[in-house]
């Protein structure tokens, strides 16, 4: 299975590399988000920063993630069906999101950095925050994304059954973030970061328990 | 199931215990009280004049055997040296504080206490707070007349606890708190047969957790709303964008997306399997959501935090006959309402197939 998983993610990569759609239509977005805040607010305060920062990873993850399941044609759904095993499917999908977001993540704080200055202080949390955000939302998203790839517009009902499930992560990122950026001081930082960890580890195996009913159509 | 959803009698329990909650729960009064003690502060060394307010109070028919106290602690305590009243709730009280307090601290707090035979004991906590000129405990301890509370009296009759701020809408508990405890064992069956619908694949099975699931979020929402009530009573607002409040709406949200998903798929098995495996996921999502992190975060709702939960002395033996018949009579009525809605279901699905036969020829 942990072959299967390290070939379906390595074609994930290879196809993603060959036509480089979804990862220049990203960097285009956080590019120009990036550059719509800076000029409509010049001066970004810390607090601003933490605010945009994460709404930039939210909208990046679901429009990179919205197309892992829904991109994958029927045919060759049924292709995958007789030759894998499905948690190498969900898993191969999952490691490749949240490598692409975190790299994604890491790409839109170096832009933002550039046009307005690091308000980061401490770097270390701030990249932990960072993956482990990028890990929940890759998880939750490419879960819901295998629900909704069933039905017929897929990209709203995304939305629809995405926006609830990952307000418990936003909610803990963006507090974590104001830990890094120093805006408060919080003293039990260290269960936040738990609870992340706790939910992320919560949803995969949510996730890991229900895709095996879901994928065979 | 099927046998139990043709019986009557849990249905009838059902509604007893209801109807039983709602008179019991509204009609039994609350111990009495004290709602208002004025001026709030004072400095030693002077007679200290105070207008005390009670709540469901006899001070005008106790009157000679009306005792008040001002309590430092649990040793030491001041007795009223004049009781003027001024009708059943009203009374004005004189006392004497000394030139020094047997305390190290600048500004002391002292409960008030009052007795007597006919609405017994009654407590205020921080009642009055009693500044000092100059520290010294010894002196204190020296000019310190000690009167002891003795032979406080008990009230007579079934009564529910009196807590400031809350006062009557302590029977909230009842409807709110209950409310969502039932919502909790609904949705917990709903995702029990969502379990089972996925082993053995019978429709049944998925309009089972349907009726359940949409009854869970009937129960939630009457939750919220009798939550938001409530706020505007305690917290002074119905809805402050409190963590508990904001949580609680996500996770109705949740199971809201639930019904969408349902509508999305024409194709009834896919309807079913796909429902079924997010439901269970809905609930797993639902508890770091209600229970874990509005603990994390600065609440104003009890059990929150670091406010104290529901218990201990806020649910008292009275309450608990109360209480734990409301989270009863709530779960036998929505699972009335949920067979209801399955048996709907099956009866549209039945229709269905037959109105495809005729259409067919």
């Amino acid at each position: 299975m942990l072959q299967q998983t390290m070939r379906l993610l390595w074609r994930d990569w290879i196809l993603e590399w060959r036509t480089r759609y979804a990862l220049s239509g990203i960097v285009l977005y956080v590019l120009a988000t990036i550059v719509l805040v800076y000029s409509a607010l010049i001066d970004i305060q810390p607090k601003i920063w933490n605010a945009i920062f994460w709404v930039i990873i939210l909208f990046a993850a679901i429009s990179a993630i919205v197309k892992s399941f829904v991109q994958e044609s029927q045919s060759r759904q049924l292709y995958y069906y007789n030759l894998v095993h499905p948690l190498a499917l969900l898993l191969a999908k999952i490691i490749y999101n949240t490598t692409l977001l975190f790299v994604l993540s890491l790409l839109s704080w170096a832009a933002l950095s550039l046009l307005t200055g690091n308000p980061v202080k401490e770097t270390g949390l701030f990249v932990l925050a960072v993956f482990l955000g990028s890990m929940g939302l890759s998880i939750a998203f490419t879960f819901v994304s295998a629900i909704s790839a069933k039905a017929q517009n897929s990209a709203t009902l995304m939305a629809i059954l995405g926006f609830p499930v990952i307000i418990p992560i936003l909610l803990t990122l963006v507090k974590i973030g104001a830990n890094a950026l120093r805006l408060i001081r919080d003293t039990s930082i260290s269960s936040d970061i738990l609870i992340l960890v706790a939910i992320n580890l919560v949803l995969l195996s949510v996730a890991i328990l229900l895709y095996p009913f879901l994928w065979r159509d | 199931m099927e046998k139990l959803i043709r019986q009557f009698w849990w249905k009838a329990l059902g509604v007893i215990i209801l109807l039983y909650v709602f008179i019991v729960g509204l009609l039994v009064p609350l111990k009495p009280g004290i709602t208002l003690v004025a001026p709030s502060s004072a400095v030693t060394g002077q007679e200290l004049i105070l207008d005390i307010e009670g709540y469901n109070t006899n001070f005008d028919k106790a009157e000679d055997t009306l005792r008040i106290w001002l309590k430092m602690d649990n040793e030491r305590s001041l007795l009223a040296k004049r009781i003027e009243v001024n009708g059943p709730r009203n009374a004005r009280v004189a006392f004497i504080i000394p030139d020094y307090l047997p305390s190290t601290q600048r500004v002391q707090d002292f409960a008030l206490v009052i007795d007597n035979p006919i609405d017994g004991a009654s407590v205020r906590p921080n009642a009055v707070l009693i500044t000092q000129d100059s520290i010294d405990p010894d002196q204190g301890n020296q000019v310190w007349i000690n009167e002891p509370m003795t032979g406080l009296h008990e009230r007579q009759g079934i009564t529910f606890p009196f807590r400031n701020i809350l006062g009557e809408t302590i029977r909230n508990t009842y409807f709110h708190v209950s409310l969502w405890l039932a919502m909790m064992i609904i949705f917990i069956a709903a995702m029990v047969y969502s379990i089972k619908y996925l082993r053995r694949l019978e429709s049944r099975y998925d309009y089972w957790a349907s009726a359940l699931t949409s009854v869970g979020l009937l129960l939630g929402g009457l939750g919220l709303l009798t939550g938001a009530i409530w706020a505007e009573y305690t917290w002074g607002k119905f809805w402050s964008w409190d963590i508990k409040q904001f949580t609680t709406l996500i996770a109705l949200l949740i199971y809201m997306a639930y019904f969408v998903l349902r509508s999305a798929f024409p194709d009834e098995a896919q309807r079913a399997r796909i429902s079924a495996v997010y439901n269970i996921f809905a609930f797993i999502a639902l508890i770091p959501l209600i229970y874990v992190l509005p603990r994390l975060t600065d609440s104003l709702h009890p059990g929150n935090g670091g406010n104290p939960a529901l218990g201990g002395e806020d649910l008292d033996s009275t309450m608990r006959m109360v209480f734990y018949p409301a989270v009863i009579g709530w779960t036998l009525i929505s699972s009335w309402i949920a067979s209801l809605l399955y048996r709907a279901s099956r009866l549209e699905e039945y229709l269905w197939d037959k109105w495809d036969e005729e259409d067919t020829i």
